[in-house]
């Protein structure tokens, strides 16, 4: 290929990228310039590319609903919660499958324990629901979707914290045995600082993917807990859509996840997103 | 990996040079004591520790996963529905919900509704996604700006799904929708697109997903391609091949694995991809946007018929099993490759 050609190609190569770059971020850019907008100028027939009035206090007026609050908050205690528990319980199992790993069950375990992750939900909402239903707290509540969430999140902590586990010297502990740590002392004083950043990463994913999801919450709670991702379809007034306070509300919710997520980049990039990084 | 240190290694390495060597296939070289010792795992700990640590996670998957498939595969086989459920009176049918599942034409339109979006949703998003990772990797040299491109192009992946859901509804909205407006400003049609009718309502739905999902195929083998030797790189421009070469004979035969997973981990979400149809469309109009998976969702939630929505879920979960299956093979090779497992 001539230099010329070869500088051709690349050019349209990157002209390329350049085009989904501009796919990608159209629809931020519509949604933020929409949640400035007063309600008439969304429901123009000809829609404006940028706002005549900007409306800062859409941002105010979502929260006069106060149930748009709620759901906010009962978004974090969910989120926060099966966070916990799936850290705690995959710190322990990661930890076997790392250390002792003929003891716990071997590979085929941790592969079976990974391929939760994947399983669909269809196969798992209906018992559940039913489940849940005979239980004191009920269906429509936290913590049934604290423990359902565990379904996806506990896999995706348990692997990961055991690639964490590997990654640390057992050296390190064994010099703690000698020098007379119980190997209970010498996980939590050596064992476990060493994991701690990366076991803030796999909390932070966990968190995104508990805070982002849909079908679990549409399908299971609804009226004494609502989750932001419920909530968000609804902004109706009568037959209208409040597209404003809507696109506004969206992007207060959407915040948490994209601010996790770009401090998360470089374990995304790091072999952690080989397909385990999806819900 | 390697279980356990044999107490050698504790003293050091160096020490292995001058020690005798000994033949550790001949039992004469070990003494009595040890000829009869009873093999035992190398345990710092109590031997029922390991198992609880796991055993608490496995019994919890055992109760959100496993038992609720065998609840769905005892009553594909029953006749029940909301009421025989409640009433605790349901009776065995054998594979009568299977055979009125397979029958019905609903479930037929599914299955093509289904092969498009295989086709122009999972394939094309894996397709562009290792294009556009390989651009990245390749043809931007600054280290700042590919991390910002990169940032940028993964970000709808992080997205709520209910968030995309609206958003696209909202930017194709017919009548005043941004989508249509700007294709009219460019010229490129000169009457607004009716996206959500019966005939294009799937192709919304495909839309949105591309936007949403093309990341994870680009981050997939964006992360393969950094992994890759450089030093293969290295030979190859010794050795006086082209960018294109590279490309071809280096770069996508080591990928391929990568791939291969990419559009596993596609294919997997294909078969329960159900938020947009439930936030876009609502399977709708005239059931033109209906996917397996949302029909499963309806019959069992909205219309009371639980055997049929378990039967449903059985074949979803059949096909879900074989790909995740798949998927685990080629995770454990390229785990192995990159030195994780």
């Amino acid at each position: 290929m001539s230099k010329a050609n070869y500088r051709l190609v690349k050019f349209l190569f990157l002209a390329l990228m350049g085009l989904w770059l501009l796919i990608t971020l159209f629809p931020f850019y519509w949604q933020i310039i929409t949640a400035f907008k007063s309600a008439a100028e969304t429901n123009r027939t000809i829609p404006t590319f940028w706002p005549e009035v900007w409306h800062p206090q859409n941002f105010v007026s979502v929260f006069a609903e106060a149930s748009n609050f709620d759901a906010l908050v009962d978004s974090f205690i969910i989120a926060t919660g099966n966070t916990l528990a799936s850290l705690l319980l995959g710190t322990l199992a990661g930890y076997a499958f790392a250390r002792f790993p003929r003891q716990a069950g071997g590979e085929n375990l941790a592969f079976w324990v990974l391929s939760n992750r994947m399983f669909p939900p269809v196969a798992v909402v209906l018992p559940m629901f039913f489940l849940f239903d005979a239980t004191p707290w009920g269906t429509d509540s936290h913590l049934s979707l604290i423990i359902l969430y565990l379904v996806f999140n506990m896999p995706l902590a348990t692997w990961l914290m055991m690639v964490f586990f590997r990654d640390t010297p057992r050296e390190l502990e064994e010099a703690a045995y000698l020098d007379g740590y119980t190997p209970l002392r010498a996980f939590f004083k050596v064992t476990l600082p060493l994991v701690l950043p990366g076991m803030i990463s796999v909390a932070m994913l966990c968190w995104i993917f508990a805070w982002n999801e849909y079908l679990f919450a549409n399908l299971l709670v609804g009226t004494d807990v609502r989750t932001f991702t419920i909530v968000i379809p609804t902004f109706t007034h009568g037959s209208q859509t409040l597209w404003n306070l809507q696109m506004a509300f969206s992007l207060i919710a959407m915040l948490p996840p994209v601010i996790l997520f770009i401090l998360l980049r470089r374990y995304m990039v790091r072999g952690l997103s080989l397909g385990v990084v999806k819900g | 990996m390697v279980d356990g240190t044999a107490p050698g290694d504790l003293a050091g390495e160096p020490a292995a040079a001058e020690r005798p060597r000994l033949d550790r296939a001949d039992p004469a070289t070990y003494p009595e004591w040890f000829r009869n010792k009873k093999p035992r795992a190398n345990l710092i700990v109590a031997r029922w520790v390991p198992i609880a640590l796991v055993g608490l996670p496995v019994l919890v998957l055992f109760c959100i996963v496993v038992y609720p498939t065998v609840w769905m595969f005892y009553h594909a086989l029953h006749d029940t529905n909301m009421m025989r459920l409640f009433q605790g009176n349901w009776n065995f049918i054998g594979l009568e919900n299977f055979a009125t599942v397979l029958e019905s034409a609903r479930f037929g339109d599914s299955i093509v509704h289904l092969g498009i979006y295989l086709t122009f949703g999972a394939c094309l998003q894996v397709i562009l996604g290792s294009i556009l990772a390989l651009i990245l990797y390749e043809l931007v040299k600054s280290n700042f700006l590919r991390v910002v491109f990169l940032v940028a192009m993964v970000l709808p992946m992080m997205l709520p799904p209910s968030i995309v859901g609206v958003l696209w509804k909202f930017l194709l909205t017919p009548s005043n929708g941004a989508i249509n407006q700007a294709l009219l400003n460019l010229g490129l049609i000169d009457q607004h697109i009716e996206w959500f009718n019966a005939g294009l309502s799937l192709w919304t739905i495909i839309i949105a997903d591309v936007w949403n999902w093309t990341a994870l195929p680009l981050l997939i083998v964006y992360s393969g391609r950094v992994s890759l030797p450089p030093a293969v790189y290295e030979a190859a421009r010794v050795d006086g091949a082209g960018a294109w070469t590279t490309l071809r004979r280096i770069t996508l035969p080591m990928l391929k694995e990568v791939i291969a997973i990419a559009f596993i981990v596609r294919f997997m979400d294909a078969f329960k991809f159900v938020d947009l149809v439930f936030i876009m469309t609502s399977g709708g109009p005239a059931q033109s946007s209906e996917l397996p998976a949302y029909i499963a969702f309806q019959r069992g939630i909205r219309e009371f018929a639980i055997g049929e929505a378990a039967a449903y879920a059985i074949l979803i979960f059949a096909v879900s099993a074989v790909l995740i299956i798949l998927f685990l093979k080629y995770l454990k090779k390229v785990l192995k490759a990159q030195g994780f497992a």
